[in-house]
């Protein structure tokens, strides 16, 4: 059975077990302090302070690629489950209930945004790769702005081409209406985002249905617009999972840091005033 | 005033001599001694006279007894002429233990040299110290070299194979130079000698233009190269000294392709790859009679069985596999007959031995037990896709194949559903080099996996093949493909070369980001490409940098690793 199990699927048990490890080691740690001195708040506090600490250290490992301090996938695997693990000790630590004061609500409601951003990032770092390879070609989000420019500029030499050769004047009056809009920015950013394809059949539909209205020569440029929409959807779904690949840390990072800062001095106002 | 404002002179081939020591003197002296005093120096161009490419492209070493030259299994730039002396080579693989040789660990960057990157890294992509290029001129700064002197012990109780001794007149080392592969032979001086170190971009050119030093060197090929070739192939290993003599004085050389093959893959890239099959060159066809085993010398071979109307490429051979033995086998142990199996055609440029079935039966199969032979063979056709573990599909073998992608050593592969797109490897990369990042993610898809546009570290380098100073080379212990910034000329031809678009040219600048000019107020540029962070204690920072384990380096001869990856 074991031997059947994939690099990833034994990684995760082994990660697993040492998370259920892990939260066993705190609870019995808990349960002796709790017997004892009966400074468990303590406990559970500093754990959390240290275990949030390490966890923001993955970001300055990610600043040295060169120092020998393991490879980011390692580190990425030990913040994934380290993370699960600090949402465990939060509830230790609150009883899983909210607390009183102002600032600790505060708090509260900091440290639930960054596990939250994280278990957010976790996801869409599982789905999104997959599903921008299936959707269409695999860009580089830098070029992106410039690739649409170029596909805007290509579809107009078509829109000319038609109207130069056919007289006729149906696929120039979409463009103005609807095609020029549609290829001169980013659009369908929410829909991209939950992977739906509506509005990009909704488009081609529509699209399809002026073929009645036109002569047949003109149906070979409306083929090749039609190739264009498709094209065009493909950079906006790029631009918008990549785009959020990228700058969910931006929310991510600077949150954590706000948790460390407002950490430290609800530990430091806890030591003084108890 | 800036640093840019001194402009530097452009690059030229003979900037940065082979031998900083060499002089006239020593020229005249070597134009004396045959074959060098039988070449015609007419035959060479004013801008590569014979007398320069002695003056530049060699040098002289002395070596004292026993004293190794050349390790088996480093990487050669150069070959070697003995002047005086004698030396010996060690015949066999692992000849002298690798302890006894003293090889050096692969040099990396100390640790406070790793802490300094942290802030002594330039703020400008591609800055480089004008300094070290005058410096280079002025002759002070040269490439690096390993000029620790091992010498061998009791050699009689190191030695685990025969030896062979190469007097004064004779050349050695030319075929890891000239075809970019490991030295096969530890050499060390049976006496106190002197030789002629000559870097290959000069012996190419000797071969070139010489006649004499290229029949010379040829006739060594056969003599020498053909038996260890033969030594080192599994089931001639147990042959007597003489039995090998025998059958390679039987064995035939062929070469199919070309040998600058990249040129013409470029060229027909875009052919469909039923019919690009079809225009390489065909080695032995598939239900023809076995008259040969075919042993892959250098290059690579592509391995098909007919498949409806096309053929499927089963996989691929390069140097020391071999081709028909299992036919061979097979009709000398049954009482059917098989015919081959399987086609063999050229990919690229291939040289191979062939050994004719007579002499296999005679010396070679006599001597293995029934429990090595092969399985008796059954005819099957294996439907596409069939996959065991540890295998390579069919569609990825065709993908490696026809895109050339066997060639690398290192090549890198994404895996586009793990990866998410952050650039981290980018910027790792750019941190480790110039600000500048050494690969594009992009490449030739398969599925999920990519090829990333970065230097493969190819078995065949071809990229090596023009440059005019040697300043693309291998690293002597790794086998890195790697670029001498100092003596590298910015001609391009070594991005020209690369089959791959692996290299880049860059402009350079100074410390103020203003670019570096020549006299004629021209950008001067340098080649640049991975170079498998060779210097970096933690080793290619691109995969260390990945997050998601999306990334990684594959030898495309070690298929079972690969295929491990891509199931794992």
């Amino acid at each position: 059975m074991a031997s059947t199990l994939t690099f990833f699927s034994k990684r995760r048990l082994i990660n697993f077990g040492l998370l259920l490890s892990a939260v066993a080691a705190f609870w019995v740690l808990q349960e002796i302090y709790a017997n004892g001195i009966h400074a468990t708040a303590i406990l559970s506090g500093a754990t959390l302070f240290g275990t949030c600490l390490v966890l923001a250290l993955f970001n300055a490992r990610k600043k040295l690629p060169f120092i020998p301090l393991l490879k980011a996938s390692t580190w990425t695997q030990f913040h994934i489950y380290a993370g699960w693990f600090a949402v465990v000790v939060f509830f230790f630590h609150t009883g899983l209930r909210l607390p009183d004061g102002r600032f600790e609500i505060a708090l509260y409601i900091v440290f639930l945004a960054v596990a939250l951003s994280g278990v957010l990032g976790l996801i869409i770092s599982r789905i999104y790769p997959s599903r921008l390879r299936l959707y269409g070609e695999n860009l580089i989000y830098e070029r992106i702005p410039g690739l649409r420019q170029q596909l805007q500029t290509d579809v107009e030499k078509i829109i000319w081409k038609s109207v130069n050769e056919t007289k006729s004047f149906t696929l120039a009056r979409m463009y103005e209406s609807k095609l020029k809009d549609y290829f001169s920015t980013k659009k369908n950013t929410l829909l991209h985002l939950v992977g739906s394809e509506e509005a990009v059949n909704d488009l081609t539909e529509e699209l399809n249905q002026l073929q009645r209205y036109m002569v047949a020569s003109e149906r070979v440029f409306l083929a090749e617009i039609i190739e264009c929409v498709k094209a065009k959807d493909n950079l906006d779904m790029q631009a918008t999972c990549q785009g959020v690949l990228k700058y969910w840390l931006f929310i991510h990072i600077p949150l954590t840091f706000s948790l460390l800062l407002m950490g430290l001095l609800h530990g430091l106002m806890a030591l003084a005033f108890n | 005033m800036s640093e840019a404002l001194a402009t530097i002179s452009r690059p030229q081939r003979w900037d940065v001599p082979f031998e900083s020591e060499m002089g006239a003197e020593a020229v005249a002296r070597i134009l004396s001694i045959p074959p060098f005093s039988q070449i015609d120096a007419s035959r060479f161009p004013a801008s590569t006279s014979l007398p320069d490419i002695l003056l530049n492209d060699t040098g002289l070493r002395s070596f004292k007894k026993n004293q190794v030259i050349v390790r088996e299994g480093d990487y050669g730039n150069s070959a070697f002429f003995i002047i005086t002396g004698s030396v010996r080579a060690a015949l066999g693989k692992d000849a002298i233990p690798a302890e006894v040789l003293g090889r050096r660990q692969p040099e990396k960057k100390d640790f406070l040299s790793t802490l300094r990157q942290l802030w002594g890294n330039a703020r400008y992509p591609e800055v480089r110290s004008l300094r070290r290029y005058k410096d280079a001129k002025a002759g002070t700064e040269h490439e690096k070299v390993d000029t620790t002197a091992i010498f061998l012990h009791d050699i009689p109780s190191v030695l685990k194979g025969g030896t062979a001794v190469l007097t004064a007149g004779m050349f050695f080392g030319e075929i890891a130079a000239l075809s970019r592969t490991p030295r096969t032979a530890t050499i060390f001086a049976e006496e106190d000698c002197e030789l002629l170190e000559i870097r290959w971009q000069g012996l190419r050119e000797l071969r070139l233009r010489a006649p004499e030093i290229k029949q010379f060197i040829d006739t060594n090929y056969r003599k020498y190269s053909l038996e260890n070739h033969l030594r080192e192939t599994k089931y001639f290993k147990d042959l007597s000294p003489a039995e090998l003599k025998e059958v390679a004085n039987q064995t035939r050389f062929e070469t199919y392709g070309s040998f600058d093959w990249h040129s013409n893959y470029k060229k027909n890239r875009d052919v469909a790859p039923e019919e690009r099959i079809k225009e390489e060159p065909l080695i032995a066809e598939e239900g023809q009679y076995a008259n040969g085993l075919v042993l892959i010398r250098a290059g690579f071979a592509r391995m098909s069985q007919k498949y409806n109307q096309g053929e499927r490429t089963a996989s691929y051979l390069s140097r020391g596999q071999m081709f028909g033995f299992d036919e061979i086998a097979h009709n000398w142990n049954s009482k059917d007959s098989a015919p081959l199996q399987y086609t063999l055609r050229a990919l690229g440029y291939v040289d191979v031995l062939v050994v004719p079935t007579s002499v296999v039966e005679q010396y070679i199969l006599p001597k293995i037990p029934q429990s090595e032979f092969p399985p008796p063979i059954v005819a099957q056709i294996k439907q596409i896709n069939d996959r065991r573990d540890g295998e390579l599909s069919t569609d990825v073998v065709e993908f490696l194949v026809d895109n050339r992608f066997i060639n690398g050593r290192a090549t890198m592969v994404m895996d586009l559903d793990r990866c998410t797109r952050c650039d981290d490897c980018i910027r790792a990369c750019a941190s480790a080099h110039d600000n500048n990042p050494r690969f594009v993610r992009h490449g030739h898809q398969i599925g999920r996996y990519m090829i990333a546009n970065a230097c493969m570290h190819c078995l065949d380098p071809v990229c090596m093949i023009g440059c005019p100073t040697g300043a693309i080379h291998r690293n002597a212990l790794g086998g890195q493909v790697v670029i001498n910034d100092t003596t590298c000329i910015g001609c391009s031809t070594c991005a020209n070369s690369c089959p791959y678009n692996n290299i880049q040219m860059v402009e350079i600048r100074n410390e103020f980001g203003e670019h570096i000019l020549d006299q004629e107020s021209r950008p001067v540029t340098k080649a640049a490409k991975c170079d498998l962070c060779v210097e970096q204690v933690t080793g290619p920072a691109c995969i260390n940098a990945c997050p998601h384990d999306a990334l990684t380096r594959v030898d495309m001869q070690d298929t079972q690793t690969f295929a491990k990856w891509l199931q794992r």
